[in-house]
């Protein structure tokens, strides 16, 4: 589904990723960890599309697609999903609003109709359940003067709206409660089938336990400096980055 | 200074005169006022950023009373408002076009008609516009006619009042005046709409002049649209009294217009009086539209709040200054201010000028003003999830002024700002739906 080839991007002339490879195949959950600053952002950034980041070398296949010709809205139309580390507030315009205009562009990508005012209405409410998204949320302006928590549910929220094949979740796990984060953790879970795939940026073993993952990987330095099986993870939550981090510096 | 007092002899040499409806002993307190006052120039604080020159550089004729076809009347007209509507052709009252009395007991139509009233004579000048304001005083001592309503007490209004103004050149560049006078009595509401629309390609230049008098706990809500066209200027004085506990709502939408000059002046005469002065502005040419708002808080208790916002494309120029004086004994004044800019382009401009004078000292007075382009990573943000970034940018900028919008309480109106608004987020002209330019000669 995703191939990245060698992927190198900097910001203002300052290497950020070093050659990354991936390949992320249908039904698969990928985690992505490594210490602040690593990189890990910024590769979910450029594989969104965020134009502040200027790829230098590299390749990214996505459905045979190069998705680095595409425009963002391409990506997401395509299939590609990404929960905001930092979820942004759009002043003024409504949930509601939003992810109309969203879905719209996604229907007609697919070639469907946009659906009538009742059909979306029942669609919306599904999905809020899935994550429980409170209804007072409905109908404020998108994150506006939201908590941590419920910006990051609203990221589920609209992954589970727009079902993409590919859902970038980065550190959605930071700011949720135990409560909230089972129950995102459940409306990810739900969200999976054999053909979608998700790639998981965590600092957390905590998240792993509820949303298990195929392979881990650990970024270092804008590169992968290992990549192992789910317990990997759990290694790394009791011995810490020191290690890796060593043994990549004296590389 | 030599030009610009040949500048104002010129213009004073256009008007007729004995042709105003004031009173003599008025009228001559007007004119010396007048001839005290010069026209603004560069270094009138109040017109600071605003230059005059593409106005006065023209050589203009005194609007006539033209008659313009039906259609146009119709096309700007809210039939589903069932509105009283009063009709300003060149500042001239149309009788062949307005229709109104639909409320009993009100009076309204020409200044003309009514200069015989006792209301008329008792409030026209009492806001003293005509003091330190050129062109106020200009327009006191000249406009030959106007709109004149008279709201008795206790009277709700229940369909707006939509005052339509015309300014059509018939092939000359053209001046006109009108003078419009608005007294709410006690405890009487109304909703009063104010509509500009330019018919023809000559230069204009409409010098508007309105006092609102809002007597004890009197709410008006007062709309005003301006959709004149590239070559249409106008400056619009609005001057308002307000008495014990009224309430005065102003909502000033200007979408196109050559040079735009909107001066609002309150003056809290009483105690209790709520003001909410808010506007949007959206020009995308070589527009220059100039806000200047000016609150006087003379006493204690009363409330006041500006919120303007304009979105600036292309190579436009707006301002807004936001004045606040707040007298000595003026305790438990609240007044707030908010003046927001999104610049759409590097030549667009946007100057924001807060001045507040606090002479009282338990008060609470806020301002705020920014200015900025489209906010990139919301943009961004929008864009992950489908949205292409045309359609994105047209929910943050309908979002940003649509709280302005929002407040109009006259749904047609409403509709047809924010169909306007729209129109013009997606790059098209609202053209014909402001403003158009008649061919007389087709039209024959
Ligand atoms: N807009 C930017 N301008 C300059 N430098 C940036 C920008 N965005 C990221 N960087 C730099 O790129 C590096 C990687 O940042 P990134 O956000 O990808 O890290 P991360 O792995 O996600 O870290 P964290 O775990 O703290 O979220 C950091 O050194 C960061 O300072
Ligand atoms: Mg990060």
């Amino acid at each position: 589904m995703l191939k990245i080839i060698d992927l190198k991007a900097e910001i203002n002339g300052k290497e950020i990723l070093k050659g990354i490879n991936l390949e992320v195949k249908p039904g698969e959950v990928h985690a992505i960890m490594g210490p602040n600053g690593s990189g890990k952002s910024t590769l979910a950034s450029v594989l969104a599309g965020r134009d502040i980041f200027n790829v230098t070398g590299g390749k990214v296949i996505f459905k045979g697609k190069n998705l680095l010709e595409m425009e963002p809205e391409e990506r997401s139309r395509e299939g590609i999903f990404l929960a905001f580390q930092y979820p942004v507030e759009i002043p003024g315009v409504s949930i509601t609003n939003f992810m109309r205009a969203a879905l719209d562009e996604h229907r007609i990508h697919k070639g469907l109709k946009p659906m009538d005012a009742a059909e979306f209405l029942r669609y919306i409410k599904e999905k809020k359940a899935l994550v429980e998204l409170d209804a007072k949320l409905e109908g404020r302006a998108v994150n506006e003067g939201f908590s941590g928590g419920e910006k990051k549910k609203n990221e589920v929220f609209q992954m589970a709206m727009l079902e993409p094949d590919l859902a970038i979740l980065d550190e959605t796990d930071s700011g949720l409660d135990i409560d909230a984060l089972k129950i995102v953790a459940n409306g990810v879970n739900k969200l999976k089938t054999k053909e979608n795939a998700s790639i998981v940026i965590t600092h957390y073993q905590r998240l792993l336990d509820y949303i298990v993952p195929d392979v881990v990987h650990v970024l270092y330095n804008g590169k992968i400096v290992k990549t192992g099986g789910k317990e990997l993870a759990s290694e790394l939550e009791n011995t810490g980055y020191d290690e890796i981090k060593n043994d990549a510096d004296n590389q | 200074m030599t030009n610009l007092n040949e500048k104002k002899a010129e213009l004073i040499n256009l008007q007729r005169n004995n042709s105003s409806p004031t009173k003599k002993d008025l009228l001559i307190e007007i004119q010396n006022e007048l001839n005290k006052l010069s026209l603004p120039h560069s270094k009138t604080e109040e017109w600071r950023n605003t230059n005059v020159n593409s106005i006065l550089n023209h050589k203009y004729i005194l609007g006539k009373k033209e008659s313009v076809p039906l259609k146009y009347v119709n096309t700007f007209s809210f039939n589903e408002i069932n509105a009283d509507r009063l009709v300003l052709i060149n500042g001239h009252f149309s009788d062949e076009y307005s229709h109104f009395n639909k409320t009993s007991g009100i009076q309204m139509g020409s200044i003309k008609k009514n200069q015989k009233s006792n209301s008329f004579k008792k409030y026209y000048g009492s806001t003293n516009l005509y003091k330190s304001n050129f062109f106020a005083a200009y327009n006191s001592a000249y406009a030959e006619d106007g709109i004149f309503i008279h709201i008795p007490e206790n009277v709700i209004v229940e369909h707006p009042i939509h005052i339509v103004n015309f300014i059509y050149g018939n092939n000359q560049k053209t001046i006109s005046q009108a003078h419009n006078l608005i007294i709410a009595e006690k405890n009487s509401h109304a909703k009063i709409l104010t509509t500009y629309h330019s018919l023809s390609e000559d230069f204009t230049f409409n010098n508007v002049a309105t006092e609102i008098i809002c007597s004890e706990n009197s709410d008006i809500e007062f709309y005003v649209f301006e959709g004149e066209g590239d070559t249409a200027s106008i400056v619009n004085n609005t001057y308002v009294n307000q008495l014990n506990g009224s309430k005065f709502l102003s909502n000033t939408s200007t979408l196109c217009g050559s040079l735009v000059r909107n001066e609002i002046h309150i003056d809290l005469l009483g105690e209790y009086c709520e003001s909410d002065l808010q506007g949007i502005y959206f020009p995308d040419k070589e527009q220059h539209i100039d806000n200047y708002v000016s609150i006087k808080h003379s006493k204690p208790n009363c409330k006041s709040n500006q919120l303007y916002k304009g979105i600036i494309d292309n190579k436009a120029e707006t301002v807004f200054t936001g004045k606040v004086f707040v007298a000595p004994d003026a305790q438990k004044t609240d007044a707030a201010q908010s003046n927001r800019n999104i610049l759409l382009t590097d030549n667009s401009k946007a100057h924001s000028r807060p001045q507040l004078e606090i002479y009282a000292d338990d008060v609470r007075c806020s301002h705020g003003s920014t200015t900025g382009q489209i906010d990139k990573e919301a943009l961004f943000y929008m864009k992950t999830r489908g949205i292409p970034e045309l359609k994105a940018k047209t929910l943050l900028m309908t979002a940003f002024i649509g709280d302005i919008i929002e407040h109009i309480t006259v749904k047609p109106y409403r509709d047809y700002v924010n169909y306007l608004v729209n129109k013009k987020l997606k790059g098209q002209e609202p053209e014909s739906l402001c403003h158009v330019k008649i061919c007389p000669a087709c039209e024959k």
